[in-house]
């Protein structure tokens, strides 16, 4: 997957335009093939751009800040990533006539270890959902699409479209950062949650403990674009900024549940993490709960789609309840 | 941290050992306005006993119940927590517990599969109509929460630099 030229030449042909003020792209980071992200306003500096399959950043963040909220922006999006701003296109925090999306038919991202990232391996909606420009061809590999997503381009400059990718559902299995880090050796959510709950408990004590409280998780998420954060407030009576397990794990949970039924599973969180804590068991828990229960599609796929909290369902369960 | 795992453990397999006698837990019951906070008026004025061991809290519909409410309960003193509202279709806002029943349940599981025994966090619809059933209810729960045993999991003094 290598699409540096055709992104150069439509950051270069955009700004020749004069259709935006800012791409934001993927450049090497100086001292390996490693990439990070970068946002570019001068023409001159297009020849930086790359994107290779080591573009892991989720760079729909960079659409929250003060840098980009009042300029028309050019921008690469990888299939997560384009659910990410379809749910903020649809939460109304960016303007569609605003953005020139260039959407990747993306083949999965590798991690650090030159392994493909766990969840690309179980990605079922590859392609970008919005887009003004499509580079690749979708349902190449076969893995997990049937090949039968229409390319008709109906979907560009007015917003987006159905997926037909959006019927199944992955689940978590091992985690990629397993040979760095002890406590996330083989994540099996599934046969995590089977296990008796005093592992369970030891197992999140664990992660909790770990949890340095830099927040970093909030600040790399797509989808936590709040200007004034909940679990930033100062005064310790609503909230305990401490840095102890109990207040970690107080932060993570609301974090978790503010994103149930949004996140997008780009792991923007994980790759942000200092600690390499496995953040996405809590949103594949969630995840798994919302579809197993509420037969919701997965968040960010369909235009308009608000995600599983902002409806309900008569049928929804009810026999856990007295 | 060891400790306080193990105390989990303990407290789950075999309460006797770690409660202290005459140990009473303490439930945090969140009460919808409309039903549930009537109801259990209704069973005061009706004469019925219910343990002492809820304490309760108002809040205008079952929908404004943040699962944060539930976290920072379990979080500070609540051995367990009990949120009631309206039965389903019987809502003061006409949808509100329909929300709030996808949050509870996401919520639950949640809170389950970071190592909180299910019976801890519990649900129950009671109407303005239903006082017996709000005394069953808060005698189940309050059950429930003495076979467990005091929650020590992620408390907030266990925590705290001495």
């Amino acid at each position: 997957m290598n699409y540096t030229k055709q992104i150069q030449d439509i950051a270069a042909k955009l700004f020749a335009e004069g259709k935006i003020d800012v791409f934001v792209g993927y450049r090497l980071n100086g001292f390996d093939d490693n990439q990070v992200p970068v946002l570019i306003t001068d023409p001159q500096d297009v020849s930086k751009l790359v994107f290779t399959d080591k573009s892991v950043f989720n760079l729909v963040n960079y659409l929250k800040t003060d840098h980009t909220r009042r300029k028309r922006i050019g921008l690469v999006v990888k299939g997560c990533d384009s659910r990410s701003l379809n749910l903020m296109l649809t939460e109304n925090q960016v303007k569609r006539e605003n953005l020139y999306v260039v959407g990747i038919c993306c083949e999965g991202v590798v991690d650090d270890t030159g392994q493909k990232m766990q969840n690309c391996t179980e990605c079922v909606v590859p392609d970008a959902v919005v887009y003004d420009e499509l580079l690749g061809t979708s349902g190449r590999d076969g893995s997990g699409r049937d090949g039968s997503g229409s390319r008709d381009g109906s979907g560009s400059r007015d917003g987006s479209q159905t997926h037909p990718y959006a019927t199944t559902h992955p689940y978590a299995t091992t985690h990629p950062y397993a040979a760095t880090h002890p406590y996330t050796v083989n994540v099996d959510i599934a046969a995590l949650a089977e296990k008796p709950l005093t592992e369970r408990a030891a197992y999140f004590e664990e992660i909790f403990e770990n949890c340095i409280r830099c927040n970093a998780c909030r600040h790399s998420c797509p989808l936590c674009y709040c200007a004034k954060c909940c679990i930033d407030q100062e005064t310790a009576t609503l909230y305990n900024g401490a840095n102890t397990t109990s207040a970690a794990f107080h932060a993570l949970m609301t974090w978790s549940l503010h994103l149930a039924g949004r996140c997008v599973d780009c792991r923007n969180c994980e790759k942000a993490c200092p600690m390499h804590l496995p953040l996405h068991l809590l949103h594949k828990q969630n995840e798994s709960v919302i579809y197993e229960n509420f037969q919701e599609h997965l968040a960010g796929v369909i235009p308009e789609d608000r995600g599983a909290f902002y409806k309900y369902s008569l049928k929804d369960p009810d026999d856990f309840i007295m | 941290m060891e400790t306080e795992v193990k105390d989990q453990l303990v407290s789950i397999e075999k309460p006797e050992l770690i409660a202290p006698p005459n140990w009473e837990p303490v439930i945090m019951g969140i009460l919808c306005n409309w039903c549930s906070y009537a109801g259990s008026d209704l069973t005061g004025t009706s004469r019925i006993q219910y343990p002492p061991n809820i304490r309760i809290i108002r809040v205008p519909c079952s929908s404004r119940v943040d699962p944060w409410f539930l976290i920072k309960s379990l979080q500070t003193t609540a051995d367990g927590v009990l949120v009631s509202g309206c039965h389903p279709g019987d809502c003061h806002y006409i949808t509100g517990n329909y929300y709030a029943r996808r949050r509870f349940l996401v919520t639950k599981k949640l809170l389950n599969f970071v190592g909180f025994h299910e019976n801890r966090i519990q649900f129950s619809w009671v109407s303005a109509a239903e006082g017996p059933k709000f005394a069953k209810v808060v005698a189940k729960v309050t059950e429930d929460i003495k076979k467990l045993g005091p929650l020590h999991l992620y408390k907030k003094e266990n925590f705290e630099k001495k």
